[in-house]
C-alpha cells in the first residue's frame, strides 16, 4: 500500500512539476511579449537528452552524482506529505520530520557538487562555488521562519504544522512569510538569486559538462524537487492541503508568485546576494520570529 | 574508591567508576587503538611512544578520578606530557604558545579548585555543588570565571584557540588524530563535570558556544591548509557542544555529538594523514585529482564530511537533531538559528576540503603516480565509518548508553523506543527507513538509468572538457576551487570576522607584559640596597595591615 | 551527396507524404522528440551571428518551435556555423563539433559557407565548409534573415524527423577524409591534439 502511495506521489509530482516547468517557460515568455514553447516542451526537451545516443561521463562519481541528485529529490518528495487530512499520500513522512527534510533539501546540492568537481571542469567548480557561497545566506532567513514555525505549533511533523494552522500562517506571520519567500526565491533558482547557473558568465555553471542522460536526469529531478518545495511551503505557510485541486492551486499560486518575481528582477552579484539576505531577509525573519513567540 | 594522602588526613582522594567515566574511557580506547594502527607507518623515537604511554594514562587518570585534586593532576600530567609530544614537530613559535595556553589554563584550573576546597574542605565532585552554594557571589563569579577559562583553553573556544590551531597543523600526523579526537575531549569533560556537578552558567556558554560555532567556521572557510582548516573545524565542531551545553536538556545531545564528533575527527585526520603519507603535500592548493588513484580513501572522505555536514542519512544528522531539538525545548529560537546557520555555512569548508584533494585536477606531475594508501591507513577508516554508517542507522543505539549517564548525573531522560528511532519532543525520526529508503531509490534510480539505451562515454583525456572550445593543458590553471570562499570576504559581516584575529589581542597583551616588565626590572635592577630598601618598606607595610 | 544552397529549398518542397520506409518504431519516436527539442550552441562565428539574437528572442521567437539556445557544447544538439569562417575560427569549431555529443546537426548560414563568398580569394578563410565538417542544412543568403533562419530549422527539423539527418555518422564514417582537409588548412595540430580515433571509450562508471 505504502509502495503504491510512493508510486503515485512520484508519479504527481512528475507529471506536475513538468507542466509547472513549462508553464513557466510559457508564462516568462508572455512577460517578454512572445509566444513561447508549448507546455509539454521541458518534458520532451527530457525525453530528447534521455534518447541522446551518447553521453560524457568524467568517471564513476561524475556518473553517481546526478544519480545522488535523483536520489534527494525523491527522497525530499518521500518526506513531505502530499496533503495533512486523511489517510493516504502522507509517503514516509511520518519516519522524519521538518529538520530532516531541511537537510534533504541541500542533499541533491552536495551530489552535484561532487559530480562537478570531478569533472574537472573550472566553470562548473564556479558554479558550485557561487551555489554553495550562496547557500548559507539562503538558508538562515528560512530557518528562522521555520524555527518560529516549529515553535508556535509545537511539533516540527509537517502534517501537525500544516494542520495546526487555523488560518493560514502566511495571514497569521506575515514578516515570517515574506522572510521565507525570499529564501524560497533564491531556492527555485530564480532572480535576483539566480547567479549559479548564470549562462552568459559561467558557462551555464554547475550543468556545463553535463550532457545527454546525465543532463535529462537532472531536468528530472528539477521538476520533482520544484514541486517538493512547493509542497513544503504550502504545508508550512498556505494552510495545507486536503485534496489536489487545493493543492494544484495553491501551490501553483505561489508557483506563479515566484515566477514573476524572477521575471521582474535582475541578477545579483553572489557578494550581493549574501549581503542582501544576511541584512534585509534576515532582519525581517528575527523581527517575525521575535513577534510571533513573544508571551 | 576513597584514600586520603600519607599525612593529610583530611584531604579525601577518590577514584570512581561511573557511567560518564566509561563513556569517555570508551572514546580514548577507540582513539588509542585506531590512532596506533597507522603508528607502523612512521619511523619514531622510543621516547614518543612512552610519552604516548603516559599521556593516555593521565587521560585515564582524568577520567577516573572523582575529585578535583587528582582530576588537576591527570590535567597537568596531560599538558606536559602533550608538550613533549608535540616538540617532537612544531616550531619554536607554536610550541611556546602551546606551552603558555596550557599553563595559564592550569593554573587558573588551580585557582578554582583552590576556591572550591576553601569553603568546604573537599575536594570530592560531590561535595562541589555545596562549596559553591557557599561561596558568596563575587567568589563565585571569579571561581566560574577561573573554571570556564581553564575549560576553554583546553576545548580552544573562540578567543582561546590561539594556542590549539598552529598545534594542531604542525603536529606529527600520527598525533593529530588523537589530538582532536581526545584531548579537546578531556576540555569537555571538564564542561560537563562543571555543567553538571556544580552550575549551569547558561548565558556564557551560550554566548561563547554560538560565537565559537560562526566564527570558526567561517576561519575554516578561509584556510588553504588542510590540518588548519580541519582544526578550525574542530573548533566549531566543540562549539555546538558548549552551545547545547548551556541548555537544561542539553547534556543527551552534547555527550552524543562527542562521540560523533570524536569518531568523525579521527576518520577524517587518519585520512588526511594518510593522503599526507603518500603525497608530502599539505595544502589544498598542492593537491587535487586523487579520486582515482585513492578510491578508497575518497570514500572514506566522503562520509568524514557527510557526518561532518550533519547530512541525514548517516550518524551526523542524528547528533545535530537532538542538538537542534534540545535548543527548542528550551525556547532558545535564535541561537538554534545562529547553530543552524553555522552548520550550512560548513557545506562550504568540507567541500572544499574535498574537492581540494580528490577532485579537479591533480595541480603537480607526481600526484598522478601515487597509490592508495597502505592498509594500516584504511583499516581504522574501515572501522569507524561502519560505525557513523551503523550510527545513522539506528541512532537509539546508544541513547540507553547516554540515559545512563543522564540518570547518574539526575538529569531527564531521553525517550527510548526502539534502536531505529530517535525520539525528542517536537519529532521523532528513524533512522532505518531514512537509510533503506535512500538506498532503495539510489540502487533503484541507478539501474533504471544505467539501462538507458544511451550509452555513457568516457574521454580519453582528462583534458577533455568544455572550455570555451579551447584545449586546456597542463600549464592551465584548472584547479582554483580550493580557494573557494574567498568572494565570502566582499561581504561586509563576514570580512569582519575574517580581518580580526585573536593575534591581535595577544600581541596587545604581551606588549603591554613586556612594558610592565620594564617598571619591575627599573625597581629590581640588581641594586642590592635598592631592593633591601624595598623590602623593609614592603615588611612595614604589611605589618601595619596585619596588625589592623 | 546533397550539397548547396537548394538544399534547403528541396526539403521543404518535397513530398510531405514521403514514406519513412527505413524507420522502426523506436527510432520514429526517438526521432520525434529530437525533432521536437533543438538545442542550439550559443556561439557565434562569422558576420551571420547578428541574425541568430532575432531568431532567438521576442521578435520571431524560435522558442515556440521547441529550438532554444544552450550554453555549452555538452548539451547542445546544433551548431550554426554562420557565415565566414576563418581558419582560427575553424580551428575552435571543429572542437566544439567533437565535444557535442551524439547525434549533433550542423547548420550553415550564408553563401560563405558554400563556397566562400564574397571572401572567395580570401588567404585566411575557407571556402567550402563541407570538405572540413559534415553539414546537415545550408541556409542562403548573404545574410539569410531570421525568416529564412526559421524555415531552415523546420527544414532540418523534418530531416531529423524522417532520421536523414545522419552528418554525425558520416563524420565519424569518412573521419580520415575530413582530418586530411583539416589538417591541410590547420597544420598538423588540429585539436584535440590527442588522437580521436574515437576519441570517447565505453564505459563511464
Amino acid at each position: 500500500m505504502i509502495l503504491f502511495d510512493l508510486l503515485f506521489m512520484l508519479l504527481v509530482a512528475y507529471i506536475t512539476g513538468f507542466l509547472y516547468y513549462g508553464l513557466y517557460r510559457n508564462i516568462t515568455a508572455r512577460f517578454q511579449r512572445r509566444l513561447g514553447p508549448p507546455v509539454w516542451q521541458s518534458f520532451l526537451d527530457s525525453i530528447k537528452f534521455f534518447s541522446k545516443e551518447e553521453s560524457i561521463s568524467h568517471g564513476w562519481m561524475f556518473y553517481l552524482g546526478p544519480v545522488i541528485m535523483m536520489s534527494g529529490a525523491i527522497m525530499t518528495l518521500f518526506f513531505i506529505p502530499l496533503f495533512h487530512t486523511g489517510e493516504s499520500f502522507k509517503g514516509l513522512s511520518s519516519y522524519g520530520n521538518l529538520f530532516l527534510v531541511l537537510y534533504l533539501l541541500v542533499l541533491g546540492a552536495l551530489g552535484n557538487a561532487l559530480a562537478v568537481g570531478a569533472s574537472g571542469n573550472p566553470f562548473g567548480v564556479m558554479g558550485v562555488t557561487r551555489g554553495l557561497s550562496r547557500l548559507f545566506a539562503l538558508e538562515l532567513p528560512f530557518y528562522i521562519s521555520v524555527i518560529a514555525l516549529i515553535s508556535v505549533s509545537g511539533s516540527a511533523d509537517i502534517v501537525c504544522i500544516a494542520a495546526s494552522q487555523t488560518e493560514w500562517n502566511a495571514f497569521a506571520y506575515p514578516l515570517l512569510f515574506i522572510a521565507a519567500l525570499f529564501s524560497f526565491v533564491g531556492m527555485m533558482g530564480q532572480a535576483p538569486f539566480d547567479v549559479v547557473g548564470a549562462p552568459v558568465e559561467v558557462y551555464s555553471g554547475p550543468a556545463s559538462e553535463f550532457s545527454g542522460k546525465f543532463l535529462a536526469l537532472l531536468m528530472s529531478q528539477s521538476a520533482i524537487f520544484t514541486f517538493a518545495k512547493l509542497v513544503l511551503m504550502v504545508h508550512l505557510f498556505l494552510g495545507g492541503a486536503s485534496g489536489f485541486v487545493e493543492l494544484l492551486a495553491k501551490s501553483f499560486g505561489l508557483f506563479l508568485f515566484v515566477i514573476a518575481f524572477g521575471a521582474m528582477y535582475g541578477r545579483f552579484k553572489t557578494p550581493q546576494s549574501i549581503d542582501f539576505l544576511l541584512k534585509v531577509p534576515t532582519s525581517i525573519a528575527i523581527v517575525g520570529l521575535i513577534l510571533a513567540t513573544w508571551s | 574508591m576513597e584514600f586520603s594522602l600519607y599525612g593529610l588526613s583530611d584531604i579525601v582522594l577518590s577514584l570512581k567508576v561511573t557511567a560518564l567515566a566509561n563513556f569517555f574511557a570508551l572514546l580514548i580506547v577507540l582513539s588509542t587503538l585506531t590512532v596506533l594502527f597507522i603508528a607502523p607507518n612512521y619511523r619514531l623515537k622510543r621516547s614518543f611512544y612512552l610519552l604516548f604511554t603516559l599521556l593516555v594514562a593521565s587521560l585515564f587518570l582524568i577520567v577516573y578520578a572523582h575529585d578535583y585534586l587528582l582530576f588537576f593532576i591527570g590535567w597537568e600530567v596531560m599538558s606536559i606530557s602533550t608538550y613533549f609530544l608535540l616538540s617532537f614537530t612544531l616550531s619554536k613559535e607554536a610550541l611556546h604558545k602551546y606551552i603558555l595556553f596550557a599553563m595559564a589554563s592550569a593554573l587558573s584550573l588551580f585557582v578554582a579548585i583552590l576556591l572550591l576546597y576553601s569553603t568546604q574542605h573537599s575536594f570530592l565532585y560531590e561535595d562541589a555543588k555545596q562549596s559553591y552554594l557557599a561561596m558568596s557571589d563575587g567568589v563565585q563569579q571569579l571561581f566560574t570565571l577561573f573554571m570556564l577559562i581553564a575549560i576553554f583553553i583546553k576545548l580552544g573556544t573562540i578567543g582561546f584557540h590561539y594556542w590549539l590551531v598552529d598545534a594542531y597543523e604542525e603536529s606529527h600526523n600520527l598525533f593529530t588524530p588523537f589530538l582532536s579526537a581526545m584531548l579537546s575531549k578531556m576540555g569537555l569533560y571538564a564542561l560537563i563535570l562543571f555543567v553538571a556537578n556544580i552550575t549551569q552558567a547558561t548565558y556564557v556558554l551560550a554566548v561563547m558556544g554560538l560565537l565559537t560555532t560562526i566564527i570558526a567556521t567561517f576561519k575554516a572557510i578561509e584556510q588553504e591548509s588542510i590540518k588548519r582548516l580541519l582544526a578550525y573545524s574542530s573548533i566549531a565542531q566543540l562549539g555546538y557542544i558548549v552551545t547545547v551545553l548551556s541548555v537544561a536538556d542539553g547534556m543527551g545531545g552534547a555527550l552524543y555529538h562527542a562521540l560523533i564528533h570524536t569518531l568523525v575527527k579521527l576518520l577524517l585526520f587518519i585520512n588526511i594523514a594518510g593522503v599526507i603519507y603518500v603525497t608530502q603535500k599539505e595544502k589544498l592548493s598542492d593537491l587535487g585529482g586523487l579520486i582515482y588513484k585513492l578510491p578508497q580513501s575518497f570514500v572514506f572522505l566522503l562520509i568524514g564530511i557527510i557526518v561532518l555536514a550533519g547530512m541525514p542519512p548517516l550518524g551526523g544528522f542524528a547528533s545535530k537533531f537532538m542538538i537542534y531539538t534540545a535548543l527548542l525545548d528550551a525556547k532558545y529560537l535564535l541561537l538554534l538559528a545562529g547553530v543552524m546557520f553555522s552548520s550550512a555555512s560548513a557545506f562550504i569548508y568540507v567541500y572544499k576540503l574535498i574537492y581540494g584533494i580528490y577532485l579537479g585536477h591533480p595541480t603537480h606531475k607526481n600526484l598522478e603516480e601515487v597509490k592508495e594508501v597502505p592498509w594500516t591507513f584504511l583499516a581504522p577508516q574501515y572501522l569507524l565509518a561502519s560505525l557513523l554508517v551503523i550510527i545513522g542507522t539506528f541512532p537509539g543505539l546508544v541513547i540507553p548508553y547516554i540515559n545512563r549517564i543522564l540518570g547518574e548525573l539526575n538529569l531527564t531522560l531521553l525517550s527510548f523506543e526502539t534502536i531505529q528511532t530517535l525520539i525528542t519532543s517536537y519529532a521523532q525520526y528513524n533512522g532505518f527507513v531514512v537509510m533503506g529508503a535512500f538506498g532503495g531509490i539510489f540502487v533503484l534510480v541507478l539501474m533504471m538509468f544505467m539501462l538507458l539505451r544511451s550509452k555513457a562515454k568516457k574521454p580519453k583525456n582528462r583534458f577533455d572538457i568544455a572550455y570555451c572550445a579551447e584545449e586546456p593543458n597542463e600549464a592551465t590553471h584548472l584547479h582554483y576551487g580550493y580557494s573557494m570562499g574567498q568572494e565570502l570576504k566582499r561581504v561586509g559581516l563576514i570580512h569582519l570576522i575574517a580581518k580580526n584575529s585573536s593575534k591581535y589581542f595577544y600581541d596587545f597583551l604581551a606588549k603591554q607584559m613586556q612594558y610592565f616588565s620594564e617598571v619591575v626590572r627599573k625597581i629590581y635592577s640588581g641594586n642590592l640596597l635598592l631592593n633591601f630598601n624595598i623590602a623593609v618598606l614592603f615588611l612595614i607595610i604589611l605589618l601595619l595591615w596585619s596588625l589592623k | 551527396m546533397e550539397t548547396g544552397f537548394l538544399q534547403e529549398q528541396k526539403v521543404l518542397e518535397g513530398d510531405l507524404n514521403s514514406e519513412n520506409s527505413h524507420q522502426n518504431s523506436v527510432d520514429f519516436l526517438m526521432n520525434w522528440f529530437r525533432k521536437q527539442s533543438i538545442f542550439v550552441l550559443a556561439y557565434g562565428t562569422g558576420c551571420g551571428a547578428i541574425e541568430m539574437p532575432p531568431t532567438f528572442t521576442s521578435r520571431y521567437d524560435a522558442e515556440r518551435l521547441g529550438i532554444r539556445g544552450a550554453a555549452t557544447p555538452r548539451q547542445a544538439d546544433v551548431i550554426i556555423v554562420s557565415g565566414y569562417c576563418s581558419y582560427k575560427t575553424l580551428r575552435r569549431i571543429i572542437r566544439t563539433y567533437e565535444q557535442m555529443s551524439n547525434p549533433k546537426y550542423l547548420l550553415a548560414l550564408g553563401s560563405c559557407t558554400v563556397n566562400g563568398g564574397m571572401y572567395w580569394d580570401s588567404y585566411n578563410t575557407i571556402k567550402k565548409l563541407e570538405d572540413y565538417l559534415p553539414v546537415d542544412m545550408y541556409v542562403n543568403g548573404c545574410m539569410p534573415r531570421p525568416e529564412s533562419i526559421l524555415e531552415g530549422f523546420i527544414a532540418l527539423q523534418k530531416e531529423i524527423g524522417e532520421g536523414k539527418a545522419s552528418s554525425w555518422q558520416k563524420y565519424e564514417e569518412n573521419y580520415e577524409f575530413y582530418r586530411k582537409n583539416q589538417e591541410a588548412v590547420l597544420g598538423k595540430k588540429v585539436e584535440p591534439s590527442y588522437e580521436a580515433d574515437w576519441y570517447l571509450y565505453e564505459g563511464g562508471l
